[in-house]
């Protein structure tokens, strides 16, 4: 027997059902299914999936991320992604041949960069990332927005349809890590609405009508 | 014999309560709970690194709590930081929150959640342990239940729950206060604390009330977390 219905909302401890699998999110007592999660519940025919409403970041293999580095070793640099653990650049995963030891000319403490998840450790999700490949590059410093993860796909939308209406709508460069840190470049009298529009949809995610929300955002301040 | 409380409220009746979630925008998740004149806030923040790092376990993942009365909190000031019963109340609030969370999909990784008391009258273990757990699933964390707290005692011969302050003062009656934490839908203890002097058979009767009264705030606690993504799509 179900207990609840198709994207009902579903807290912690939650007796799902006696008879269905159970899928992410949940977990299993005495053949029962109960929600791990806060979040909602999606109900298929022989499973049941808690999606969390919000959440940490867990890294995956080819994610895109920005990160930003917090130390630099004779060897590699370790770089905060937004998830429960540190992870590593090495110093070989470049595009070009760097230095050992003189680390610290090319990527210093503090500098924001863009780059891949290439290897995720089963057991604790820690993972590596690599910068080689044309689009990955130390970032300027510039404006860093921080969202949560889970609206992430909710942001760059259907094909990146949300967030290229957000850059050809505030003529601001935007990048966006799958961790959460969406970097912003622009004029400076250009950034606060890029910045706007990335809030509203965070805070809107939910919305059917948010891509209409944002172009109004827009066409208000024209 | 104490047959009518001071504040006219059934014996088996709690304070009026209110609970909030998402009240700290900079933390990971956070809420606000309310029974009567204690208020407590919870932040929680993570799971993060480890720090300082020796605390670092490597099949599962550390709760560091920190529980704090703010001076006001009280009528007479209390002195600000940590103190020894703020070490105790921190330390029962992280082992009870460890069998509510599943610490082991996080190994070496701390989740640190910070509990301050905005009010205090009797019974902010109990109102913190409920507020840390909502906070908890608001973070987006993984947990088998949310908990929920509150006290429960002898005053006199009778069997009373959610104690305040004037009533755990009335020593002439003999008043004894049992703090009490339950994963409601699993029917489990997790906090389970006595001041005072009691016999087995009252206990258990404290337990079965404070069980029904726990069951009550698990209610209020569900229907906060909702109404914080109904909210939100209302707007």
């Amino acid at each position: 027997m179900d207990y609840f219905k198709n994207y009902d909302v579903v807290t912690p401890g939650d007796l799902l059902s006696d008879e269905k699998h159970g899928g992410e999110g949940t977990y299993t007592e005495d053949k029962k299914i109960f929600s791990k999660y806060f979040g909602m519940l999606h109900v298929g025919d022989r499973e049941m999936m808690v999606s969390p409403l919000t959440s940490v970041y867990e890294p995956h293999e080819g994610d895109d991320i920005v990160g930003q580095v917090i130390e630099v070793s004779s060897k590699y640099w370790v770089v905060d992604i937004n998830a429960p653990y540190y992870t590593r650049l090495d110093a070989r995963d470049l595009n070009f041949r760097a230095e050992i030891n003189e680390l610290d000319r090319y990527i210093q403490r503090g500098d924001y960069i863009y780059a891949r998840v290439f290897r995720v450790y089963t057991g604790n999700h820690a993972a590596d990332i690599s910068m080689r490949g044309t689009r990955y590059a130390k970032l300027p410093s510039n404006l860093i927005v921080r969202i949560n993860p889970m609206k992430i796909p909710r942001l760059i939308g259907k094909e990146g349809a949300m967030i290229n209406a957000i850059k050809t709508g505030s003529g601001c460069d935007v990048i966006i890590g799958q961790n959460g840190i969406v970097w912003i470049d622009g004029d400076e009298d250009k950034k606060p609405l890029a910045i706007e529009a990335v809030e509203l949809v965070q805070r809107e995610y939910y919305n059917p009508n948010l891509a209409e929300k944002v172009r109004e955002l827009f066409e208000h301040v024209q | 014999m104490y047959s009518e409380r001071l504040d006219k409220r059934a014996f088996d009746e709690l304070r009026h309560m209110e609970a909030e979630v998402g009240v700290v925008p900079n933390a990971d998740g956070s809420a606000r709970f309310k029974i009567g004149n204690t208020e407590a806030i919870a932040a929680v923040y993570g799971p993060q690194e480890v720090k300082p790092k020796h605390f670092e376990r490597a099949d599962r993942g550390i709760i560091i709590c920190k529980y704090d009365m703010i001076p006001f909190s009280v009528s007479d000031r209390i002195k600000p930081g940590i103190d020894r019963r703020d070490m105790e109340i921190s330390g029962v609030i992280t082992n009870a929150l460890s069998r509510a969370v599943m610490l082991e999909e996080f190994p070496k990784s701390m989740i640190a959640i910070n509990v301050y008391i905005t009010q205090a009258d009797a019974g902010t273990r109990c109102a913190s342990l409920t507020a840390a757990s909502m906070a908890c699933a608001d973070a987006g964390l993984p947990m088998r239940d949310l908990v929920a707290s509150v006290a429960g005692g002898k005053i006199g011969d009778s069997i009373v729950l959610d104690l305040t302050k004037d009533e755990e003062d009335l020593h002439e009656e003999g008043a004894t206060d049992v703090p009490m934490g339950f994963l409601p839908s699993k029917n489990e203890v997790v906090l389970l604390q006595l001041d005072g002097k009691i016999s087995q058979e009252d206990l258990k009767k404290i337990l079965a009330i404070g069980k029904v009264g726990a069951d009550k705030i698990y209610q209020m606690e569900k229907e906060a977390l909702k109404r914080r993504f109904l909210d939100e799509n209302k707007s």
